[in-house]
């Protein structure tokens, strides 16, 4: 005989006495093992019998009466011996029966809906960090001084430049001053002070740096058709910095902890942190999102500036035709014929302006450059 | 497995003694000492996932000992880490007790150990976080606390109060909700008590004379700071 039930009364110990619950017609019988070799019994007839649900989870059966020693509450956990009691309880027993089951279900549909809740909250509130990142990013960017990003932007410039051959002066010089000037005067409130420098190399590329400092390879000018074709790239880099997009970018790789202590206002530790960083934004790459911002607002620069805007369109068009040689200007900005179309559409749906033309011969700019200018094959 | 407390009181040890091939389990270096007989075998109660919930639901630790009398009889010393009193119930097969999850010292080889999620209300204010063992079966159990232990005996619908942080082990017969201490949510605060467990019997509630996590809060005042 395994004991299945606890029953409690005043002659038992505070835990329960262990005991055998058997259902028969007319009611219970309980036969506690711990007294003699048969154990004593004990009857409890339906009648006397109250039913209700109890237990810390609401998961036992308690059955009260009172017998002849006294009150007696037994607490039922084994289903079998619960079904078997429904089964063959009377009539007045089942409303009881039913309470206790709808109070278990309730108990336990409760506890399930709480905890689906809960989680369902911090799970929403994770997607939304998630999602909101991004504004996140763009407050905390908005809140790091204008200074501190030059002074980034100036030692990975100086860094850049250590092995790097500069073109002081001459016509390439002068001409993208030209460019820059043009651009530069069509930006209100402009905080940045753009600085141009021409280096030497066969390198296809341009870029620039959070603060202001663009770089433009001399392989980059003689690549070029026109004058127009450079100050297209020109105004898409310079909107790079505009849009503080070597900011988000470093300020998301940092991690959300920083953005945070960003945005709460403790921005004096991080000004260490992202000098070392300085290193990386040479070979930084922006976002999909960032350049195609990036192409947009550097076309509507060159129409403000009445530079002819089809410049940039044509040249970005070349490049997605012919992805070859040293074209590093395609591996930091992935080149496809949706970008120009989408650059298409997007100049059909300014107003037209007529362009006027720069002051230089393009021609004679790239001659300047010194050997031949890379003739398109 | 026949116990016996050693040295009872704050400091006290369980003496185990296992006939040949009978095996105890036991928290994870509680092991003082033992017979040469007796192997000491590292096991993952419930299996890799259940271990794994053990460990990171109920901070319990990720191992249980088991110590095995395989080269015939022997006996072994028992301690848990903290100081406080010793119990050892006797489990009979319907009984459950729900334990806090630092608890445990030792079981029979029948002694079953469950985690169990509490409700949310238990689980944020109860004290004894959202995951406790639920400990069922038959044979031997010995629990140890911190401080003195003291038993509550409940009758069928009397009500005790306790501090929720004072708790160590009630039987599954036993209900109970958080209450707040006071009528007032400042004067709660204030009284040091916050949140308390309102049990409803029958059944037993063992509870520990000293509360943890303020015998923490009161030391730490004492060590040094380091630079």
């Amino acid at each position: 005989m395994t004991s299945n039930a606890l029953c409690f009364g005043n002659d038992y110990p505070a835990s329960g006495a262990p005991c055998f619950v058997q259902v028969d017609e007319a009611g219970l019988t309980i036969t506690f093992e711990s007294e003699g070799p048969d154990g004593t019994r004990e009857a409890a007839p339906f009648d006397a019998l109250a039913v209700s649900a109890g237990g810390l989870d609401h998961d036992h059966l308690v059955v009260k009466w009172t017998g002849l020693q006294g009150e007696r509450t037994l607490y039922l956990k084994a289903p079998d011996v619960i079904g078997a009691f429904r089964q063959a309880a009377p009539d007045h027993l089942s409303l009881p029966f039913a309470q206790a089951a709808e109070l278990v279900r309730q108990v336990r549909y409760r506890r399930r809906l709480v905890w689906g809740l809960s989680l369902g909250m911090i799970l929403s509130t994770v997607l939304g960090l998630w999602f909101a990142s991004d504004l996140l990013v763009e407050i905390a960017v908005s809140r790091i001084p204008v200074e501190w990003e030059q002074k980034l932007g100036d030692s990975a410039y100086r860094d850049f430049l250590a092995n790097q051959e500069v073109i002081k002066e001459g016509l390439a010089v002068t001409a993208l001053g030209e460019m820059t000037q043009r651009l530069t005067e069509q930006i209100p409130n402009n905080p940045y002070k753009f600085e141009v420098t021409v280096v030497k190399s066969d390198v296809i590329n341009a870029f620039a740096l959070p603060g202001g400092h663009v770089v433009v390879f001399t392989g980059l000018m003689k690549k070029a058709d026109s004058g127009e074709e450079v100050a297209g790239v020109m105004s898409h880099e310079l909107n790079h910095v505009l849009q503080r997009h070597g900011l988000e970018r470093i300020v998301k790789s940092l991690g959300l902890l920083t953005v945070v202590t960003i945005v709460l206002g403790d921005q004096q530790g991080l000004v260490g942190m992202m000098k070392q960083l300085s290193v990386e934004l040479l070979t930084l790459k922006f976002g999909r999102e960032q350049e195609i911002e990036a192409d947009v607002t550097g076309l509507q620069l060159l129409q403000q500036a009445k530079i002819d805007p089809s410049g940039m369109i044509h040249f970005f068009e070349r490049l997605s035709e012919k992805d070859e040689g040293r074209m590093e200007w395609l591996s930091t900005h992935p080149m496809s014929t949706g970008r120009a179309e989408r650059l298409k559409a997007e100049l059909a749906a300014l107003p037209k302006k007529s362009p006027e033309p720069f002051t230089f011969d393009w021609k004679q700019v790239q001659a300047s450059l010194g050997s031949q200018p890379i003739v398109a094959p | 497995m026949k116990s016996e407390i050693l040295y009872p009181g704050a400091f006290p040890m369980v003496r185990v003694e296992l006939t040949a091939g009978e095996h105890i389990k036991a928290e994870s270096g509680a092991m003082v000492a033992c017979s040469p007989t007796i192997d000491i075998e590292s096991k993952m109660e419930g299996g890799f996932l259940g271990a794994l919930s053990r460990k990171f639901l109920t901070g319990e630790k990720f191992f249980f000992q088991t110590l095995r009398a395989s080269r015939g009889p022997g006996e072994a010393l028992l301690a848990p880490t903290v100081p406080g009193e010793i119990v050892i119930l006797e489990l009979d097969g319907v009984s459950e007790y729900m334990v806090q999850k630092d608890g445990f010292l030792a079981g029979a080889d029948g002694i079953v150990i469950e985690s169990k999620m509490q409700s949310l209300s238990r689980g944020l204010l109860g004290g004894e976080g959202f995951f406790i063992l639920k400990i069922s079966g038959k044979g031997t159990l010995v629990l140890n606390s911190f401080g003195a232990i003291h038993k509550i005996e409940l009758k069928p619908d009397q009500e005790y109060i306790v501090d929720n942080s004072h708790l160590v082990a009630w039987s599954s017969t036993t209900s109970y909700n958080i209450e707040k201490a006071t009528s007032g949510w400042i004067a709660s605060v204030t009284s040091g008590e916050g949140f308390v467990c309102r049990f409803r019997g029958p059944g037993l509630v063992y509870i520990q004379s000293r509360n943890p996590g303020s015998f923490g809060a009161w030391i730490r005042q004492f060590i040094p700071v380091s630079e």
